[in-house]
């Protein structure tokens, strides 16, 4: 068994290398089909992170009345963070919101004075909830529109953000359905290429496939040889791929940062998630090399 | 011993290769099969190596029926039957050596025993000074002088030369034709498929002729007569 396997690696290394120009050839649309899965798929990361820095910024704030206790604002607190679409709550005290509110209109001289004419602090305590999806605030909203915290809750201020977030939750939808089908049109498109790359380079193959069988060769004697060649090329690609990837990124980074203030680049993104991107590319791509050249010499080993 | 018992190969309704043919071959014979272009002699080929199956009929290489060959199996039996064709098919990536190793290496013949059989083999044929030469830096004879020598690796008791002069001048010709004779004398039997009739002539050995798919003479000691 050895023997066959040694014998296996050995013609297909001796093939690779007395046929430098086909291997070129086949490798290099390898790289290019994971190049463009790898522009498409940074695409997708870009687009979930706008995505994600626009829901960031969007929030539900609930005023509470001065009636509210401190007991009553922790019962509802407890209340609101018991559902599991709330990720995060913030409370702001009376002073803070009102700090808050004179820093926002420090520039408006009419606010201010108004406000000092004010004996007492006119703003209460506000909770400030944060939720997985934009569509999850309409719940929560809805589930403190109850008579017993009617006098409790001044106001909220999800009405105002009502039709922005739907905005957003409809291109949020869009985007990922449109990445998505770019994703399966690309990977239906790439798949065709490389089947008919690899068949290709079979067929011109076809005759020395025939020579093989008629010495004895087993039809899994000259079937291995391609698929140890599948293992290659699609090695040699992903290592292409992965250099020439790192390289563009290192030109697309400085202008991400611009864009997003939050420290993300795609750099990073790629080097947190190596395994996982690489793997399930190299995967793929050694699954679609080996199917491709089983189902192109199927007919030439048929008897 | 090759015994073909009634049979018929039948492509299509319009196409009927081999008609109920029947004949035996002893170990050791020297047989000459002759018929024109369209006579069957390719498919009687194609049936000794199950690249095709007869639609009807059996036929067995010693007590092995190979009518009815498992897939499997056939890897097996080409290992035992020494094949050499008009257009040599050699492997045009491998060079002279490789051509004749590579029937020992998909046997599964371990590399001490290929690398002392190929030299013996390549000075058989004459060709031990061209062993790293590649199938296109060769003449037409050398080619099919590798092809005979790949076709003996296993030590076949059986080799098919299908038109091994089709390609050939006649000095080259003659050539292939001695080292076939000589092969025969160590008792190996050889099947000749050709129309070459003064190649036939001159051996005066047994000329089995096909004419539209039926065996039409089958001679001792006999003639191209067609």
């Amino acid at each position: 068994m050895m023997v066959f396997i040694s014998r296996i690696f050995k013609f297909s290394l001796q093939d690779i290398g007395r046929n430098l120009g086909l291997s070129f050839m086949t490798v290099m649309i390898l790289v290019l089909m994971l190049l463009s899965v790898n522009a498409l798929w940074s695409v997708r990361v870009i687009t979930n992170e706008a995505i994600s820095a626009v829901k960031d910024q969007v929030n539900v704030s609930v005023y509470f009345s001065s009636a509210a206790s401190d007991n009553n604002i922790a019962e509802i607190n407890k209340y609101v963070a018991s559902f599991p679409e709330v990720v995060d709550i913030k409370m702001q005290s009376a002073e803070e919101v009102l700090a808050s509110f004179k820093q926002r209109h420090s520039q408006s001289s009419d606010i201010i004075n108004a406000l000092g004419e004010l004996d007492a602090n006119p703003f209460g305590p506000t909770m400030i909830i944060k939720t997985r999806e934009p569509g999850d605030y309409k719940k929560i909203i809805q589930a403190l529109n109850v008579p017993e915290y009617d006098n409790l809750i001044e106001a909220k201020s999800f009405d105002e953000h009502e039709s922005a977030i739907e905005k957003i939750q409809n291109i949020t939808n869009r985007a990922e359905s449109g990445v998505a089908g770019l994703v399966i049109l690309f990977a239906a498109i790439s798949f065709l290429i490389v089947f008919n790359t690899i068949r290709s380079a079979i067929n011109t193959q076809k005759i020395e496939i025939g020579i093989k069988r008629l010495v004895g060769a087993s039809n899994w004697f000259i079937r291995g040889p391609y698929v140890v060649e599948s293992v290659v090329f699609s090695l040699i690609s992903l290592l292409i791929n992965i250099a020439v990837l790192y390289l563009a990124l290192s030109f697309v980074d400085p202008y991400l940062a611009v864009v997003f203030p939050n420290n993300f680049s795609l750099t990073n993104y790629y080097n947190s998630h190596i395994l996982y991107v690489f793997g399930v590319q190299f995967v793929c791509v050694l699954a679609l090399t080996i199917l491709s050249s089983i189902l192109a010499m199927r007919k030439q080993l048929r008897i | 011993m090759i015994i073909v018992e009634g049979i018929t190969k039948i492509y299509s309704t319009d196409s009927v290769a081999l008609r109920d043919v029947s004949l035996n071959i002893k170990a050791g014979e020297f047989v000459s099969i002759i018929g024109q272009s369209g006579s069957g002699k390719t498919t009687f080929t194609k049936l000794l190596i199950a690249e095709e199956r007869p639609t009807k009929g059996k036929i067995k290489i010693g007590d092995w029926d190979i009518s009815d060959i498992k897939t499997n199996e056939i890897p097996f039996l080409r290992r035992q039957i020494g094949m050499i064709f008009q257009d040599y098919k050699l492997l045009p990536q491998k060079t002279v050596y490789e051509n004749v190793s590579f029937a020992l290496e998909v046997a599964g013949e371990k590399g001490p025993r290929i690398h002392q059989i190929v030299p013996q083999l390549l000075d058989v044929v004459g060709l031990s000074d061209r062993h790293d030469r590649y199938p296109q830096q060769l003449s037409g004879g050398e080619q099919q002088r590798v092809a005979i020598a790949r076709s003996l690796a296993h030590r076949p008791k059986i080799i098919v030369a299908d038109e091994p002069t089709g390609n050939l001048d006649t000095i080259n010709a003659e050539e292939i034709i001695q080292i076939l004779k000589k092969i025969n004398e160590f008792g190996t039997t050889v099947l000749l498929l050709t129309h070459n009739r003064e190649v036939v002539n001159s051996l005066r050995r047994r000329v089995i002729t096909l004419h539209d798919g039926h065996l039409i003479l089958d001679q001792e000691a006999g003639k191209y007569i067609l």
